[in-house]
């Protein structure tokens, strides 16, 4: 390969060896990524989502036992089976709410802050909620009470049914610091 | 662009690393021969990529390793290729292992003044087998786990301190989570940091002696860039193709059934250790896996010694070769004795029956905490194979096999009951030829009983003429789940040939009427006779004093109930032709 040749083409074909010599150097080093790169993009890959079926609702709490006067009252969510990836559990905690008597209807709401989600205090003293983290603050009814508060919208509330004097809640998450609300599947 | 290049260049010089890096004299100009190393190299930059990519799914404990691997290789994009990458890559190394090592060893680039640099090339081999065997533990399947139960049984063979050490790579007495935990410490971290310091050492030797030319020198001398680095760079081109076209040909990896301990399974390593498993056969463990490699190795330290003269090269070849030559042979002996061994092909046919049937459970009701191998041990059709051939398999066969698969040892005795009350299973039981064959009655004392020598041998073609539709009724009454419900038309047929063309009925009851000695059959075949009559066939009902050895299962405390249920609800699910082993 390398004889002494002092003819034109001897540019042409130095050019050439260099050219297909970083070619396949480049491809030999791209193949192992490669080889991973759909398995490393499945999370982004829509590949195992959907089929989410309906949200459960979950048995929250005795509606009697919630405090007449409107203070609210946390409880954290159980499900009875939850997937992740290969697993199959069984009574998992999945999240946390806080609920909230209204007269003979209840509110509930995410225990997570709509900002980045942190989880939110129960401020008795002041009669508000509080999230430590960057210091959000809503109402009972789950609305921005403090202007300057980070959080882009009110606190998450969450279907409630009540059946046979007991409270239900389908438990969900919400993608965070957006104005609107929007379910994660 | 430029200026920014300049500037890098300037405050590291890393043009002129470059330059050195790739304006390295390659006397005799670039060669084929030469491509091995840059080879093994590319290959382990690959298994370090694609092996950082598996970490990303991978969970190392006892009851998630497998899990994750499955996980992977079934419900990730493009899991499978990746998982087969790694897996033909690894075997990939170990050939370019042994040609790498020929070619320096046949062209005498070990010889002085490159002692030192043949040592860390020996050293780089045992730590490329050590990420082998610990990577073959990493799935936790039933084929890692077994064979590198064996492997760690070795450890215990060093003297002094064997035991001790053995504790320490598995983490304790037992396989467990602290034994994943380790291998995937060892396979991952220690090892491959071990291989990138001795390749640097490798590198830096062989740059600092040059490459050893072998002679003839065909050309003239040329530089490193670009001759040589095409070739080499084709050279692993090819190897990546290689191994995605093994990839792509096997789909993959193959994964096993997860590991369980109770579940026996035959020990294999993966083929290039097979002639060390085979070397066991002959030798005592502590000369395999001591004394005979310990040879070796130190043979290999010195052979740049022996190496000075000329007849001691040539004696270090014929060393090599004869290596080669008999773990080629041993591994050659290791299959074939598997092949010709009709147990061990039906241990290997069960275990992939039980991956496929692993994965079905698993795809559709996912994996409980206690990992995939509680999936198959409650599996009824798993656990019905597992009663048949521990309860039945004694006396009865399943289409020539225990019901897993496996040969019997001894003679059957008692009907095969592959396909038990189909059409096609009671036309055979009720012709004599097949009566009185063992695939029947010909092993019990019903073979000269009354309904052969008095019925089915005295049948005439008119009376055979009949036999397929009583067959069929009662194959009916039994209601196998696999077989159409016949006709009203067919079923009266069917009674008629009972009660008068054949006079079944002086015998045996059917329908609650009550006469005969011969066993009852109302609800012939259904779940519940099965089960009555596998209960306690002395009964009255069946059998009564005549029982030719068949277990009371019931009565005698030998099956739950539930068990029955399980074994009946299996035997009456199949055709014999769908439960047919290869
Ligand atoms: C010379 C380098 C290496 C060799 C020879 C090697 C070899 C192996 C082998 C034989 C397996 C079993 C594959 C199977 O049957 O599925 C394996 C699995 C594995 N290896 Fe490596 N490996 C190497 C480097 C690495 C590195 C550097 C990493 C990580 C940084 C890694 C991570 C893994 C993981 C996570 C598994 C288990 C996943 C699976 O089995 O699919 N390997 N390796
Ligand atoms: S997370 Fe609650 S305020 Fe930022």
């Amino acid at each position: 390969m390398s004889e002494p040749n002092d003819s034109t083409d001897d540019g042409d074909r130095r050019a050439f060896i260099t050219k297909a010599t970083v070619g396949v150097s480049v491809a030999c080093s791209v193949f192992p990524f490669a080889a991973g790169v759909p398995a490393f993009l499945d999370p982004v890959s829509g590949n195992g989502d959907g089929d989410a079926g309906e949200i459960p609702w979950s048995k929250v709490a005795s509606f009697s036992a919630l405090p007449e006067d409107g203070t609210p009252t946390r409880f954290g969510i159980v499900r009875e089976r939850v997937t992740d990836a290969w697993s199959t559990l069984t009574n998992v905690p999945v999240g946390a709410v806080y609920i909230v008597k209204q007269g003979d209807q209840v509110k509930a709401f995410n225990l997570k802050c709509p900002h980045l989600g942190c989880a939110i205090d129960h401020r008795s003293d002041q009669g508000d909620f509080f999230c430590p983290c960057h210091n959000s603050s809503f109402a009972f009814d789950g609305s921005v009470s403090n202007p300057a508060s980070p959080s882009p919208r009110g606190m998450d509330g969450l279907e409630t049914k009540i059946e046979n004097g007991f409270v239900y809640v389908r438990f969900q998450q919400f993608r965070p610091n957006l104005a609107e609300k929007v379910p994660l599947i | 662009m430029k200026a920014i290049i300049d500037w890098l260049d300037d405050r590291s010089g890393f043009r002129t690393l470059i330059k050195e890096a790739l304006y390295e004299k390659v006397p005799g100009g670039a060669r084929w021969r030469y491509v091995w190393g840059s080879c093994l190299t590319f290959a382990f930059f690959a298994q370090v990529v694609t092996g950082t990519l598996l970490w990303m799914f991978y969970s190392p404990s006892a009851q998630t390793a497998w899990e994750s691997v499955y996980f992977l290789q079934y419900h990730v994009w493009g899991g499978w290729f990746l998982r087969g990458i790694h897996h033909y890559m690894a075997q990939a190394m170990v050939v370019l292992l042994v040609l790498h090592l020929m070619q320096v060893v046949i062209d005498g680039a070990y010889k002085a003044p490159r002692e030192l640099n043949f040592w860390f090339g020996i050293a780089l081999m045992g730590v490329t087998l050590g990420l082998s065997l610990t990577g073959y533990l990493l799935p936790w399947d039933q084929k890692g786990y077994w064979a590198t139960t064996v492997a760690t049984n070795l450890i215990a063979e060093v003297p002094l301190v064997g035991v001790y050490l053995q504790k320490l790579v598995v983490g304790g007495e037992e396989y467990g989570h602290h034994t994943v935990t380790r291998f995937f410490a060892l396979h991952a971290g220690v090892l491959p940091g071990a291989l990138i310091a001795l390749v640097v050492g490798h590198i830096y030797l062989f740059r600092r002696h040059g490459i050893h030319a072998k002679e003839p020198r065909p050309k003239r001398d040329s530089y490193f860039w670009p001759d040589q680095v095409l070739k080499d760079a084709v050279a692993c081109l090819a190897v990546a193709l290689a191994v995605i076209v093994l990839t792509l040909y096997f789909h993959g990896a193959p994964l096993g059934p997860p590991a369980d301990p109770a579940s026996a399974f035959p020990a294999r390593p993966e083929w290039y250790f097979l002639f060390l498993f085979q070397l066991l056969k002959y030798v005592p463990a502590f000369w395999g896996a001591v004394i005979i490699p310990a040879f070796v190795v130190l043979l290999m330290f010195a052979q740049p010694f022996i190496g000075k003269s000329e007849k001691g090269h040539r004696f270090n070849i014929g060393f090599l070769w004869c290596l080669l030559i008999g773990a080629g042979a041993l591994t050659f002996l290791a299959f074939s004795e598997d092949r010709a061994n009709k147990k061990h092909f039906a241990a290997v046919e069960e275990a992939d029956w039980l991956a496929k049937r692993v994965v079905e459970i698993a795809d559709k009701q996912g994996i409980p905490p206690s990992g995939a191998v509680t999936l198959l041990r409650e599996d009824h059709e798993n656990r019905a194979r597992h009663l048949f051939s521990s309860n039945c398999a004694s006396c009865h066969l399943y289409n020539g096999h225990d019901g897993r698969g496996f040969p019997v040892d001894s003679n059957q005795s008692a009907p095969d009951l592959a396909g038990f009350a189909s059409r096609a299973w009671l036309e055979g039981l009720l012709d004599y030829d097949h009566y009185v064959s063992t695939k029947y009655f010909g092993g019990t004392a019903f073979k000269d009983g009354k309904m052969a020598t008095k019925v089915l041998k005295k049948f005439g073609e008119k009376e055979k003429a009949l036999v397929p539709k009583v067959a069929a009724l009662l194959s009916d009454i039994a209601g196998l789940p696999y077989q159409e419900p016949l006709s009203e038309k067919e079923r009266e047929e069917g009674f008629n040939v009972f009660f008068d063309e054949l006079g079944c009925i002086d015998c045996h009851d059917i329908e609650d009427e009550d006469e005969g000695s011969a066993p009852d059959l109302t609800g012939y075949g259904s779940r519940d006779w099965l089960a009555a009559i596998v209960s306690d066939p002395s009964h009255e009902r069946f059998y009564g004093k005549d029982n030719d050895r068949m277990p009371s299962f019931v009565r005698d405390e030998k099956l739950t109930v539930e068990e029955i249920g399980i074994l009946v609800d299996w035997l009456r699910s199949k055709s014999s032709a769908d439960s047919a082993v290869r």
